[in-house]
């Protein structure tokens, strides 16, 4: 058998070298020699020493822990929301004339704004890299969305005669804020390259 | 690379139930061998930065799914490696690792100069460097890489060879450049 190839000398570091291999090696000096090698460079790689990370990375870490938490509380608020603004039975409460108007845009803004938040799930944000200002940027608008959603349970809950109009500002600004969100999160993750 | 990796049963509970300062307690026990792993398999240290960030958001996320079945370190180390190789393939630089493995790169010495091992190393391509680190250093298997790198088993074991054959040339004869 002619000298070990590298396969060779891998297999028989591992154990899994063919009977002529093994036997080779027996008889070869310079096959042991350069098997001797292999082992002295995995040990020596194992020896390098450790990398320390030249920047503190746990804050934005902390800042995604905390904007994700942020991000599950006003999600309940709204599935909330929407139970109740089906129990509360919205068309009721509008005149004939601006009911249909009223509810053809509070429709289309609640379903925008499902769509939005649908992509948003889609796109995983919890497991995106997050810069310190992209991360505060949604932070406030999920803030903003939470104080438009609270006024929005508030509006239902009253339901009040002449609400309509407000209602449908509200779900107007809601879309406009989950839009911003969105795109807060892709231009995040185009600039760090995913 | 010799680091303690040991974090009381009490810290990962907290961990899993949600508390920062516990989540926190783990990276500052693990962001060193994350890093380590991630900066010497890719060449460039923000990606190893971003890969450590990556991993953690990972860790954070899944945590509550962490059974305690084997060691911690262990499973933070898959997902540190799954995060590395992803993006060694979402850069696709296998063109320009083909010149770096013909000796072309960019980090050049004279010609004659001795290098020792931890230059050699950087000398080869990211992919062959993923393998080497992750087979002879952090014990994964052949088949273990593979499917992380979406790859076969012997794509694993011939890149493999090919890097410890370059890394001998490169040792003996103190390559850098050809």
């Amino acid at each position: 058998m002619t000298h070990c190839t590298m396969d060779d000398l891998l297999a028989l570091q591992a154990n899994e070298a063919s009977g002529s291999a093994r036997a080779h090696l027996a008889e070869c000096a310079a096959c042991r020699e350069e098997l001797d090698r292999l082992y002295q460079r995995a040990a020596q790689l194992k020896a390098l020493p450790a990398l320390t990370p030249p920047r503190d990375r746990w804050p934005a870490i902390r800042r995604a822990v905390v904007a994700a938490r942020s991000r599950r509380v006003w999600r309940m608020r709204f599935s909330g929301l929407a139970a109740a603004a089906a129990l509360a039975g919205l068309a009721l409460l509008w005149p004939i004339g601006l009911r249909r108007s009223y509810g053809d845009e509070i429709a289309k803004a609640k379903q925008q704004s499902a769509v939005l938040d649908s992509t948003l799930q889609e796109y995983d944000p919890d497991s995106r890299v997050v810069s310190g200002q992209s991360a505060a940027l949604a932070a406030q608008i999920e803030d903003q969305i939470a104080a438009i959603d609270g006024e929005l349970v508030r509006l239902s809950a009253a339901q009040a005669d002449g609400a309509a109009p407000d209602l449908a500002k509200l779900w107007r600004q809601r879309v406009d804020l989950m839009q911003k969100l969105l795109n807060v999160r892709v231009t995040r993750a185009a600039y760090v390259g995913l | 690379m010799t680091i303690a990796l040991a974090v009381p049963d009490i810290v990962v509970a907290r961990a899993r139930a949600g508390d920062v300062d516990a989540l926190e307690a783990l990276y500052r026990a693990f962001e060193t061998p994350v890093y380590t792993l991630a900066r010497r398999i890719l060449r460039n240290a923000e990606d190893a930065e971003d890969v450590l960030q990556e991993t953690f958001l990972e860790v954070v996320k899944s945590i509550a799914q962490y059974r305690g079945e084997g060691h911690l370190w262990g499973w933070i180390r898959q997902i540190a490696a799954s995060k590395a190789l992803m993006k060694i393939r979402r850069e696709q630089v296998r063109a320009t690792e083909e010149l770096d493995d013909e000796g072309t790169g960019r980090h050049g010495t004279p010609v004659g100069l001795a290098i020792d091992l931890e230059r050699a190393f950087l000398r080869l391509s990211e992919t062959s460097r993923a393998v080497v680190w992750l087979h002879d250093v952090e014990g994964f298997t052949h088949e273990e890489i593979a499917e992380r790198m979406g790859k076969t088993v012997s794509f694993s074991k011939s890149q493999l060879a090919r890097a410890h054959a370059r890394l001998r040339t490169m040792l003996d004869t103190g390559e850098e450049q050809r």
